[in-house]
């Protein structure tokens, strides 16, 4: 998922231009829709693409259709096309990715075949079929964040994450804004471990910040590593992803877990009454999908676990902003105005941190 | 501060052992003139079979790492038909065995559902008495068998390589096949030989990061560790110890980079990450001011080429 990494900077780029394009012409399926998958990893890969195949399973069994899959399917043009038309030519009307790296090939795909859909997570390109989208995690990791630090005696939490990006940094500081909710005084350490797929380092990482007191690591990475040196160092953890307490059922506390059938199901119903994709594409809050929690362990007590469930309430309500103004860096800089929130292209390009953030610069 | 310190060295071992047995592998496999760049490919294979192992046996981590080791061997004998018998040149077949490894693997994992599942893998193993040692304890006798065995692993290969007939007919093969042939050395049992034995090496070392690290199997999990093997080989000059040396100082890296995020302390997180690649750069600057190599540790004269018999120059 280095990946999204560029989605940032399209992201960043499309913000910056000044639209003066034509109102959008609605799409609209000939057929019922016949719908494949093509996944860029194994469908039990344990985490970004698992969560796509359980989506498509979900709905499966609520459209009671079939939803065919191709799995390792790289990111590359002389793979994706084939697969994809060889599906189109089968009747396929709705193609779903799964991968930064369909971005291009599936623009391309998209005007040659005007009559199929094309949905892409994490991908850049978008059209008057097609349609990127991905979900706003750091809802989902503020929330764990509360969890963590209900379950810390510390107060000192970690986080495991992969590069330092938009995408990335505003998970750890929403983890860590989300923490400050239950206990003031908590802080979050984070390691960058450099790699999206790496277990040695993610390993590494988690008992280095195990070593310094940490008892609660959370990660935006996609091994369950980290959840398993917690266990096994008798600490807690939150996950990200799925529910990863299948692989740690003691120490995972709260899981950032992707739900794209609650986004997907509704985008496909609206594909037969007409369907206009998002200029820059979805970028989807968790009241319409996307993201939400698996919560919570044993070790989050009573009163946090309600306060939780009435911020991810506040959340999906939208009467809770997670970067909400007034807010300032661990710098003293304010970020965000009192009455604003932070706008979708800032989010992309977040570089800076909050207080209670400790990292590298 | 003391406490940082002896958690930093006791993790180095653990972070050197793969690098140090996947370039011994390639050592004894390149002493004998045939280049390997595919460790990358054996590390893959290693990893998968020793977490395949433990799943089928239910258990038996030491077993595992044998028999990984036993995989990768079979596993390269497609790299020494291919090079030594079919004399394909040794770049492209590295490469093929690189790209042969990652499919393979993903593929076999996920068909045998072996992606992702965590394994209780091999445990440390004290030493009684002596584990408890201040200091001394968790640095030198708080380790896993691997570890403790990185350092007579090495003594007899190099033993074997110096000091027996087996060792001066292998190194001979490398650095003169023809004279080696009319010798009467069987230059291509002695390449099936090398190769097959690095390769159970690199096997061992990519068995070592999914059994004894990672304690799970994912897909591609060397995560580049064979490249930086090769590299430290060309590093040491085809000198063993001098590989030993090298692996300690990444692991050493390695082990440090996340310690020194996670106690804060603020140094710009890419210097960090630079560190392995600066030392290795300044550790060959120093390296090549130190006068000519001994002649028996030099690059074998004929790696990368081809024997074939009574061919003409």
């Amino acid at each position: 998922m280095k990946a999204k990494f560029k989605m940032l900077l399209a992201a960043v780029a499309t913000t910056a231009v000044i639209s003066t394009a034509p109102a959008r012409a609605e799409f609209k399926l000939e057929n019922p829709p016949k719908i494949a998958m093509i996944l860029l990893a194994q469908k039990n890969d344990g985490g970004w693409s698992q969560a796509l195949d359980e989506a498509r399973q979900k709905l499966e069994k609520d459209m009671g259709i079939t939803i065919p899959v191709i799995e390792n399917v790289p990111e590359n043009a002389t793979a994706i096309r084939p697969a994809v038309e060889l599906l189109i030519q089968r009747g396929t009307n709705v193609i779903i990715g799964s991968a930064f790296g369909y971005s291009d090939t599936f623009k391309e795909l998209a005007e040659k075949y005007p009559k199929v859909a094309f949905l892409n997570p994490a991908g850049t390109t978008n059209g008057a079929n097609l349609e990127s989208f991905y979900g706003r995690t750091y809802e989902s990791q503020y929330l764990c964040g509360m969890a963590a630090a209900g379950a810390s005696k510390t107060g000192k939490l970690g986080f495991v994450a992969a590069n330092p990006f938009g995408l990335v940094n505003w998970t750890v500081n929403a983890y860590a804004m989300g923490a400050r909710q239950v206990n003031p005084n908590a802080t979050v350490t984070v390691v960058y471990t450099g790699a999206w797929n790496d277990p040695v380092k993610e390993r590494a990482a988690a008992q280095a910040l195990i070593e310094q007191g940490i008892d609660v690591v959370g990660q935006h990475v996609d091994t369950a590593a980290v959840q398993i040196v917690a266990q096994e160092k008798g600490v807690y953890g939150t996950g990200h992803h799925r529910d990863l307490s299948e692989f740690a059922p003691k120490a995972t506390q709260c899981s950032s877990v992707w739900v794209w059938d609650r986004f997907l199901g509704p985008e496909i119903k609206k594909l037969s009454t007409g369907w206009t994709p998002s200029e820059y594409g979805a970028f989807i809050a968790m009241k319409d999908g996307g993201t939400d929690i698996k919560c919570c362990g044993d070790a989050v007590p009573k009163e946090v676990a309600d306060k939780i469930t009435a911020a991810r309430q506040e959340i999906i309500d939208g009467k809770r902003q997670v970067y909400a103004g007034p807010l300032k860096d661990r710098e003293g800089k304010e970020r965000v105005a009192a009455g604003q929130v932070l706008s979708d292209g800032d989010l992309w390009k977040m570089d800076w941190f909050v207080d209670g953030v400790i990292s590298q610069k | 501060m003391t406490d940082f310190f002896i958690n930093w060295v006791a993790n180095i071992p653990g972070f050197a052992a793969p690098f140090a047995l996947a370039a011994l592998g390639l050592i004894v496999s390149e002493k004998s003139g045939v280049l390997t760049l595919g460790a990358e490919g054996y590390m893959l294979v290693g990893a998968l079979s020793g977490v395949g192992a433990i799943l089928l046996l239910g258990g038996y981590p030491m077993a595992a790492l044998l028999i990984a080791a036993a995989v990768t061997s079979l596993f390269s004998l497609i790299f020494a038909v291919m090079t030594v018998t079919l004399r394909v040149n040794q770049v492209i077949a590295s490469l093929a065995i690189i790209f042969l490894g990652q499919g393979l693997t993903s593929l076999i994992a996920t068909r045998a559902g072996w992606l992702n599942v965590p394994i209780a893998g091999l445990g440390k193993l004290n030493v009684p008495g002596l584990s408890d040692l201040p200091v001394v304890g968790p640095i030198l006798f708080q380790q896993d068998l691997v570890c403790y065995l990185l350092v007579p692993i090495f003594v007899g290969v190099v033993y074997v390589l110096n000091r027996t007939v087996i060792g001066l007919k292998l190194r001979a093969v490398g650095d003169g096949p023809d004279a080696a042939d009319a010798a009467g050395v069987s230059v291509n049992l002695f390449r099936y030989g090398a190769v097959m034995a690095g390769a159970a090496l690199v096997g061992l070392a990519g068995a070592y990061l999914s059994i004894g690290i990672a304690k799970l199997w994912v897909d591609g999990m060397s995560g580049g560790r064979g490249l930086i093997a090769i590299a430290l080989v060309i590093f040491a000059r085809w000198h063993p110890w001098r590989a030993l040396a090298g692996a300690v100082l990444f692991g050493g890296i390695e082990a440090l980079i996340p310690r020194v995020a996670a106690i804060g302390l603020q140094v710009p997180q890419y210097f960090v990450m630079m560190t392995p690649y600066l030392a290795t750069l300044a550790v060959m600057v120093w390296a090549s001011t130190r006068g000519r190599e001994r002649a028996a540790f030099a690059m074998p004269q004929a790696l990368g080429q081809p024997h074939t018999r009574e061919e003409r120059h």
